[in-house]
């Protein structure tokens, strides 16, 4: 049976603002025979477009561990599908140096968890984010639109570089 | 849903999108009456087809200017009206909406179309106030005399409350640090 967090992130796949995202191929599901062996709730595979650079996907995967959603933001990586793991660094993708983008996905600190609000490790481990950054304090009234959202403009941003 | 079938996303004041499931054939105030948005017989909201983006083809010396978006016959079908898989519809009471942005010291002020997202305001806003390409897009809207900043795909017709302005402020944002 499915738990209440898992119930409402199904819900929130349903919604118009989700699905509209999907339609103009901003972030999805990846199909499900691509996905790894055993993945249960609160793992969640969902892919973003990232603006074309040379040599770099138009897609990156992510792996959220999204329990106690919405109280809580989800926390997650990036994913390889091809091997079935994290990311690489090697592979991640790279930002201006200094710029907000190199912050969020920054690579010198937790691997498993972005550096931002919306991510659940992030946020516990720096509650001055609640006065610094207000505006991205997670509710139970955001969802996972907003989620992808956040991520989906910083991969379109001028400062991302490729990878 | 059936090859028949049209997803439809619909937008209105101070509610959540939804998804609307209609065929060509039916009238637009009928699909509407059925996801709630309109109540039977209700004639006094505008409702506009598609997203408008005619702000970001404005010339740059055009000073207050306004979009010229249409609400449609909503006693029309989807399939005359030319409303397809997956077009946005939005409902507003508002014909158009008064919009100021804030920069530096400076103001800004257009009238959009509730169907309008911030996503346009802002690029709009960016290229008003002359911000240089490369960093323009670290600027994004807040509202005014707050903390809150609307997501880039929400339609300013979902924004409004009881006057059909809206007031925000072109900020940088923020680098996380610590």
């Amino acid at each position: 049976m499915e738990q209440p967090d898992q119930r409402l992130f199904q819900e929130d796949l349903m919604s118009a603002e989700y699905r509209a995202g999907v339609v103009r191929d901003l972030w999805g599901l990846p199909s499900l025979e691509v996905l790894p062996e055993g993945l249960t709730w609160p793992n969640v595979i969902l892919w973003i477009a990232a603006a074309a650079r040379p040599h770099a996907p138009e897609r990156f995967y992510i792996l959220l561990d999204a329990a106690g959603y919405r109280a809580v933001p989800p926390t997650g990586a990036f994913w390889d599908l091809s091997t079935r793991s994290q990311l690489d660094i090697a592979k991640r993708p790279k930002g201006k140096p200094g710029s907000r983008f190199a912050r969020v996905f920054r690579t010198d600190w937790n691997n498993s968890a972005f550096y931002h609000p919306y991510d659940r490790v992030a946020a516990q481990s720096h509650p001055g984010w609640v006065k610094e950054q207000p505006h991205l304090l997670w509710t139970d009234c955001h969802t996972i639109v907003d989620y992808l959202e956040e991520f989906y403009s910083l991969l379109n941003s001028g400062d991302y570089l490729g990878t | 849903m059936t090859n028949q079938e049209l997803e439809i996303f619909v937008h209105g004041c101070g509610r959540k999108p939804q998804v609307l499931i209609a065929t060509p054939g039916d009238t637009l105030r009928i699909a509407l009456v059925r996801t709630g948005f309109l109540k039977e017989g209700q004639n006094d909201i505008l409702v506009f087809a598609g997203e408008c983006d005619e702000a970001l083809s404005e010339p740059d010396e055009i000073e207050e200017g306004a979009d010229m978006h249409t609400p449609v016959d909503i006693d029309l079908s989807l399939e005359v009206l030319g409303i397809k898989q997956h077009h946005h519809v939005h409902c507003s009471p508002c014909r158009n909406i008064a919009v100021e942005v804030n920069f530096t010291g400076k103001t800004k002020r257009r009238r959009f179309s509730p169907s309008a997202t911030v996503g346009v305001v802002a690029q709009w806003a960016r290229k008003k106030f002359h911000l240089d390409p490369p960093t323009a897009a670290e600027y994004i809207l807040q509202f005014c005399n707050s903390t809150d900043q609307p997501r880039s795909d929400k339609h300013l017709g979902e924004l409004v409350r009881e006057q059909c302005s809206l007031c925000f402020d072109l900020v940088k944002e923020i680098t996380p640090q610590g």
